[in-house]
């Protein structure tokens, strides 16, 4: 192993280039250093000027993702070693969005999509507080479990050709946060979130791509949870034809 | 002070730049050899309906070489196209009582090998059955 | 400058700014709500809680045994007005996450399930497997999305409190996409930022917790009360200091010295339990101060492990197996694995205590309102009177909700009946503030910002640690004065506008350094050892006489900060002596037998 590291990152300061060029570092190598590590050491004592955003440090706040040697991935939670034997690696902003600054996206359409698919309980009839708690046996909770880790980091959408292609579509992570509360025992606003899931931007913008779900650091599966958001879409449809055979109003 | 965000154009080759997205369009270019094969099935229904002399010269075409190799790459995608479809399809689907989420490898290797036995044991049984005698 | 207004300026979008906004939002919509923070809100430290939250709920628990364990565990500095409130209230705000959709881990019979936590008496710490904070946080920002009247500033980076006549009239920030000014005027003010633990070099924290709140409310005069109590949480991972849940400890983990003993029993938390059986308020479930200070007498004796991060000593999980850690704690099991590749099923995760969570704060009283008309704080940031000189794991989490809701029903009264001091006023502050962090932009000293930071960290690990030294400390509080001095000749390279994060980044330096001070200041100040803060060399004990009192440091600018002090609310719990493990047991023996034949 070199004891050192080129780490090139993709600058761009708004104003000052026309599009982003790679700037190279140096860095120290260690077998526990992580890319955000490293990237606060080059701030700390190369570069002050860098620009990329973290906090937790632990894979939880999901800051800290970039395209690392192109593929979206947490910085805090990849490590030099990985790179060593090449003695390389290539940063850039999460591709798919605008970039701020060096390795900074503007994430505002996906913070827009989440709030699209009324990520909230709706109640039939409100409970007070007093009555206790809504029951949910392990099983039922099981269900959307899975889906209600997302740490919105935005990994999946820098993965998702379609949204790179359009972004209005609405994308993995809002797509799964609409499946956890459709899915979970307390909740009844499924039908309002259809009309989200149903619309071009909805889940048929999906081609089952499935990298979101490769790349997701939580393991989450937006792939899954947009496709079975497929299938629900359909029997939504399904439902509706029949209610409007019978002269039903839509719903 | 306002915003400069740099924008990156989504390139045509935007799909060569990673392996996922390599292995994403060749799952979706199977569709093509599948269509090629579905239009030359019909062209043999065709053949077959201007008279045996027709179908057998459609039959005979077949053999060139040419026709040979497309069918190889025709089972090819088929294969492939059939292994993402394994791949994929279970994601979809949930099976209550046997996971709470969804279906697992397990499931799908079980249920694999039980259609393998339930269609050896058929091929098997129909000889013996008489059958197409 | 931009400028807007509002009802309400919220400042943090973590658990408490985002709680305090939806009860704002709900008890009146007609009131302009505007949540302000320096990252999305989702990325707020909340986010990083893990083992849980507390609320009584089993039958025979009771709201009594969450005052005493509480009174006791703060070592009787706690305001028990407060605490009173907050017991009774913390059961129905975890319900109310329950309702909005918060997964909280359950019983087989669907109903919450409650595990056992440091210093507790009871089982009532409920959780969501270890990621607790994270699926509070997600659910309250997610509720906050159903209320049109919140309008989030994301990424506007608050720098100072705008004040006039004595009166908050709003803040001022930066938006750091454009470097812009932005000055927020409205009537009411939450402060809702967090703690502080990045002054120290080895912490639980995330990058932004760095007292932005507590330092903009202490240059105006606001005291910060109690900041000599700093927690060390007893388990986190050597070098980064990522936390390692306490609910690992709860669940049935010990701790194990270099020689494989069980050294807490040393420590007054014995006897000795089973292993696969802890028993409550005893030997791994002691309080956090006394198990991080065991911590340190062992590694004085010589009796911890050398790891390539550092000192250490051995949580050993592998008795609970695959399952249950799979189960329970399948967060702790991802970051060993990733950040010291252990993993827990098979081996033993090396901790040692890192600092965690500042049980002082912005002093309010027990409605959140600060002694400044207009401007309220909760959370971390605040000093409600709760938590006393040392935390109980999983009071916080509850505390942002309780006293979230308390704020933001506060400030909706204010909002609705209250006035803004004079417009002309607050602005032409904004306009100067503005100048000054101009001219920070441009600074071309000499002084790096990464060895100010480091010196700063250092030097509070040294002089305001676990024990604290005459000498260290004294020796902390001139390496501060210096630092200050130093701070005014800072160099900064880069002089752009958009997400100029070193900007912002010396900014902050700068509220480390006041918070930094202030907790030196108090802790020179506190002769005595009382919870979290310890000087076993000149004053091992102690002082109810002297010292049953909240610390409040006053800013002083150029000089050292002033303390005063203020006496704590004590309506039924005298103070006694801090009982854990056989000797608590003892007692309540000895005190159920009096009781019974008086």
């Amino acid at each position: 192993m070199s004891d050192s590291i080129a780490i090139y990152v993709a600058r761009y300061r708004p104003g000052q280039d026309e599009a982003p060029t790679e700037q190279r570092y140096d860095v120290p190598l260690s077998t526990d250093l992580s890319v955000l590590e490293a990237l606060n050491y080059i701030k700390d004592e190369l570069d002050p000027t860098l620009a990329y955003r973290w906090s937790c440090r632990m894979a939880i706040c999901g800051s800290c993702g970039v395209m690392i040697d192109g593929e979206p991935r947490l910085g805090c939670k990849t490590f030099l070693r990985e790179f060593a034997d090449r003695g390389e690696l290539h940063l850039r902003a999460l591709d798919n969005f605008p970039v701020e600054r060096d390795l900074i996206a503007d994430v505002e359409r996906f913070m827009d999509h989440l709030e699209t698919v009324k990520p909230w309980t709706v109640h039939n009839s409100e409970r007070p507080v007093s009555e206790g708690e809504y029951r949910q046996t392990p099983a039922e909770l099981e269900r959307y479990q899975q889906f209600s880790q997302c740490i919105n980091c935005g990994l999946c959408y820098a993965a998702c050709p379609q949204f790179g292609r359009d972004d209005s579509f609405l994308g993995p992570a809002a797509l799964t946060l609409a499946l956890r509360y459709n899915l979970d025992s307390r909740d009844d606003g499924s039908a309002g979130r259809m009309a989200a899931l149903n619309a071009d931007e909805g889940v048929w913008r999906c081609t089952f791509v499935g990298y979101c779900s490769e790349v997701c650091p939580k393991d989450v599966d937006p792939a899954q949870a947009v496709n079975r958001g497929k299938v629900a879409s359909t029997i939504n449809y399904g439902l509706n034809l029949l209610r409007l055979a019978r002269g039903e109003h839509d719903t | 002070m306002t915003r400069k965000p740099y924008r990156a154009p989504q390139r045509w080759s935007w799909w060569l730049k990673n392996p996922a997205y390599r292995r994403y369009l060749l799952r979706e270019a199977t569709a093509l050899p599948l269509f090629i094969y579905a239009l030359v099935l019909v062209t043999g229904l065709y053949r077959y309906t201007q008279g045996q002399l027709a179908f057998t010269r459609w039959l005979e075409a077949l053999q060139a070489p040419g026709w040979l190799v497309f069918h190889a790459v025709a089972v090819a995608a088929c294969v492939l196209h059939a292994a993402t479809w394994i791949e994929l399809v279970p994601k979809l689907l949930v099976v209550p009582g046997i996971s709470g989420r969804s279906i697992k490898r397990g499931h799908q290797v079980a249920a694999l090998i039980g259609s393998a036995l339930v269609l050896g044991a058929a091929l098997v049984s129909w000889p013996l059955a008489g059958g197409a005698s | 400058m931009r400028q807007e207004r509002a009802d309400i300026v919220i400042i943090g979008g973590g658990g408490a700014g985002l709680r305090a906004a939806i009860a704002a939002a709900e008890a009146d919509p007609s009131l302009d709500i505007a949540l302000v923070s320096k990252v999305y809100p989702m990325r707020s430290h909340t986010v990083a809680a893990e083992g849980g939250c507390a609320g009584v709920v089993q039958d025979h628990d009771s709201l009594a045994h969450h005052f005493d364990d509480t009174v006791s565990g703060g070592d009787w500095l706690c305001d028990q007005d407060v605490v009173d409130y907050f017991v009774r209230h913390a059961t129905e705000e975890n319900l109310r996450l329950e309702h909005w959709g918060c997964p909280w881990s359950r019983r087989p019979d669907g109903r919450v399930n409650v595990r056992a936590f440091g210093g507790m008496k009871i089982e009532r710490t409920w959780f969501a497997a270890d990621k607790t904070g994270f699926h509070i946080l997600h659910t309250l920002f997610q509720t906050s999305l159903k209320f049109p009247s919140i309008r989030r500033y994301d990424e506007l980076f608050c720098t100072d409190l705008l004040v006039a006549d004595g009166q908050c009239g709003g803040v001022q920030g930066i938006h750091m996409a454009t470097g812009e000014t932005v000055a927020l005027l409205a009537p009411a003010v939450i402060i809702a930022t967090g703690g502080a633990a990045r002054v120290y070099r080895y912490n639980t924290n995330g990058g932004i917790v760095t007292g932005d709140g507590m330092a903009m409310a202490y240059r105006q005069g606001v005291p910060l009360r109690d900041m000599e109590f700093v927690q060390y949480h007893p388990t986190g991972l050597p070098g980064s200091g990522i936390l390692i849940t306490e609910a690992a400890r709860g669940e049935g983990g010990v701790l194990t010295n270099s020689e494989g003993y069980r050294y807490l029993q040393d420590y007054g938390l014995g006897p000795e339990t089973p292993l696969g059986a802890p028993q409550n308020k005893t030997m791994e479930l002691g309080p956090r101060d006394k198990v991080s200070q065991a911590f340190w007498h062992e590694s004085q004796a010589g009796r911890t492990l050398s790891s390539p991060r550092g000192e250490a000593v051995n949580l050993d999980l592998r008795h609970l197996g695959e399952a249950r850690i799979n189960e329970r704690l399948p967060f702790i099991r991802e970051l060993a694995r990733t950040y010291i590749d252990v993993d827990p099923v098979h081996e033993a995760i090396p901790v040692r205590p890192t600092a965690h969570y500042t049980m002082g704060g912005i002093q309010t009283d027990g409605r959140t309102a600060t002694v400044m008309p207009g401007l309220f704080a909760v959370g971390e940031c605040a000093s409600v009177g709760l938590h006393g000189a040392n935390r109980l794991g999983s009071n916080s989490l509850a505390e942002l909700s309780v006293f979230g809701r308390v704020a933001g029903e506060e400030a909706a009264a204010l909002a609705r009946s209250g006035s803004t001091p004079p417009e002309a006023a607050l602005l032409g502050e904004a306009r100067d503030n503005a100048a000054r962090w101009e001219a920070l932009r441009g600074a071309r000293g000499t002084e790096r910002l990464a060895d100010l930071r480091n010196a700063m960290a250092e030097a509070m690990e040294e002089g305001v640690g676990i024990q604290r030294m005459p000498g260290a400390m004294e020796k902390t509080a001139a390496t501060l004065r210096e630092l200050r001095e130093r701070y005014g000749h800072l160099r900064l390279e880069d002089d752009s506008l958009a997400f100029n994060t070193e900007w912002l980044s010396a900014i902050e330096l700068g509220f480390l350094l006041d918070v930094a001070q202030a907790m030196t200041a108090a802790a020179l100040a506190r002769r005595e050892s009382r919870g979290s803060h310890q000087r076993p060399e000149d004053y091992p004990t102690r002082d109810d006489a002297g010292y049953l009192k909240h610390s409040l440091a006053h800013y002083r600018r150029a000089d050292a900060p002033e303390v005063a002090w203020q006496d704590v609310n004590i309506t039924r719990s005298r103070p006694g002596e801090r009982l854990y493990g056989g000797a608590a047991r003892a007692k309540a023996d000895a005190d159920a037998k009096e009781e019974a034949e008086p």
